[in-house]
């Protein structure tokens, strides 16, 4: 059923080159700034929390990629939740036979987007070059899991904060609260303050979406953070889901 | 009589209630913008602490760091302009023809909403902004009555720059359907230029020199270092407020050229 929708979204995007043009750009645009933002740090300093300058560009590669799949999956869909909560036609999406967490996660792919996800991969990959690092067989599946990972825990903390629309439905900007935080994962943990680091880790799991993923690129880290990026992945989807369900059974026995 | 009252009264609780939860949701929705705008600037600052470690960078250790991006939120707060959003939307979608209709110039619908706004969070900001400074004394400025007036002068000159700047850019929208996009554009010039970044004398002289002839410094920067005292001789406060009067005439004047152009192709195309 997903096919079906997706299908006809693509050809409307499609249709719309010039966004594509535009949209590419501006992602150059954005992505050399922050790369001319590790540069003003790196003036003052030979490393920032222990990663050197293309180590950080790396990471700044992954974060665009992430931030990519926010704006090509999640945005469009989940972030769409509070309108979907007052026009009443939420009723409508329980009504169909489609699971409404997947209804509503999935229906929408702004496929334009993609290239976001291409170019930030491109990014980290060009920064791996000029710091020399070759990574390893190892390397990229670690790679790989820990990105998974820190995709599945991106559309749990989304998840999250919609299923708070249920209840706050006058608040129309729920979203920026995730673009706030997600400012935090544009550096390695490493380069806060300690007691940052520690928020980051255990409370709002940005390290686990950014600096995880890229420390597996560069070979700080292993497997072993690959199976832990997984398990705490999967906690995040069970319970998200479980506060989904709340939140519906709630909506539906509000007579809604 | 006795069961009307009482089913008046419940009405009326009713009522209240609801006035109330949309009144907080509306209040949530303005604190989360709050949230988006104190971001960057305290992220930024919790990095430029961590590499200032014990000692200094460029001249700045820790204390200087928190005062500047504490005064950096602030005066962000304060001079906030969103009207470029709503000017291309307005333009675009004809909303501009019934203001066009009124005696009054529709730049002081602009205006009002502005102020209106920041007479809103303003007590907000400050509130927040001075039991921050309370419980950490790194973030305190010290500021006598002088250098108070000079701050507002400055905040209130940055305000109007950083305004004008987005009303024009709102209305090239008479022209093109990417006037956001250049917004964006603006904006991420002015991380580096309106020392949204760092402060200024942190980045390469030759941009620093750049940045101190064009207008993104005199939006935040000076302003800021008005506030937290790196701006104190005579001659740095008259060529920053020179600078600020001159970019404010300047994007003034383009502003009446690129409105009375634009009114003249938007009448002609059917507007």
């Amino acid at each position: 059923m997903l096919r079906a929708f997706w299908s006809a979204n693509l050809a409307e995007e499609l249709a719309y080159r010039a966004n594509l043009a535009a949209s590419v750009l501006g992602t150059v645009f954005w992505m050399g700034a922050a790369v001319l933002t590790a540069g003003v740090f790196f003036r003052q300093t030979a490393e920032l929390g222990g990663w050197g300058f293309w180590e950080v560009v790396a990471l700044l590669g992954v974060f665009n990629a992430v931030a990519g799949v926010v704006e090509a999956l999640l945005r469009p869909n989940i972030g769409r939740l509070v309108q979907h909560v007052r026009d009443g036609t939420m009723d409508l999406i329980l009504a169909k036979p489609l699971d409404p967490q997947v209804h509503v996660s999935f229906r929408r792919v702004v496929i334009w987007k993609g290239t976001d996800i291409l170019l930030g991969l491109g990014l980290a990959g060009y920064a791996l070059v000029r710091a020399g690092t070759v990574p390893s067989a190892t390397s990229v599946l670690a790679f790989s899991l820990t990105l998974a990972a820190a995709l599945a825990i991106v559309y749990a903390v989304w998840l999250a904060l919609m299923t708070l629309s249920f209840w706050f439905v006058a608040v129309e900007n729920l979203e920026i609260l995730f673009d706030s935080v997600y400012e935090a994962a544009r550096f390695p943990v490493t380069a806060y303050p300690r007691a940052v680091r520690f928020v980051l880790v255990y409370l709002l799991p940005i390290a686990w979406i950014t600096t995880v993923p890229a420390s597996a690129l560069t070979g700080r880290a292993g497997m072993g953070t690959a199976a832990l990026a997984l398990v705490v992945a999967a906690a995040a989807l069970v319970a998200t889901r479980l506060l989904w369900n709340v939140a519906l059974r709630r909506y539906t026995s509000a007579g809604g | 009589m006795r069961s009307r009252e009482a089913g008046l009264r419940a009405r009326y609780a009713a009522l209240i209630r609801a006035a109330w939860l949309t009144d907080l949701q509306y209040r949530a929705a303005i604190a989360i913008w709050l949230v988006l705008g104190v971001a960057q600037p305290l992220i930024t600052l919790a990095v430029w602490w961590a590499v200032a470690g014990g000692g200094e960078v460029g001249g700045y250790g820790q204390a200087d760091f928190a005062r500047y991006f504490f005064a950096l939120m602030l005066v962000d707060q304060l001079t906030l302009a969103w009207d470029v959003w709503y000017i291309d939307r307005w333009i675009r979608e004809g909303e501009l023809n019934f203001r066009l209709a009124r005696p009054l110039d529709p730049i002081h619908e602009a205006i009002a909403d502005n102020i209106a706004y920041k007479m809103k969070t303003g007590t907000l900001v400050l509130v927040v902004w001075a039991g921050i400074a309370l419980l950490w004394p790194a973030a305190r400025l010290e500021v006598g009555p002088g250098r108070f007036a000079l701050a507002v002068l400055a905040i209130v000159l940055a305000a109007a720059i950083r305004f004008v700047t987005g009303y024009v850019n709102g209305l090239l929208a008479f022209w093109t359907t990417r006037a956001t996009a250049i917004a964006e554009l603006h904006f991420g010039i002015s991380l580096f230029l309106a020392g949204r970044i760092a402060p200024l004398s942190l980045l390469p002289p030759a941009v620093a020199g750049v940045a101190g002839v064009l207008w993104f410094p005199y939006m935040i920067a000076f302003p800021v270092e008005v506030l937290t005292g790196a701006v104190t001789t005579a001659p740095e406060l008259l060529r920053g407020f020179g600078w600020q009067c001159f970019w404010l005439a300047t994007w003034v004047g383009v502003y009446r050229l690129v409105w009375t152009r634009g009114l003249r192709r938007y009448g002609a195309v059917g507007g």
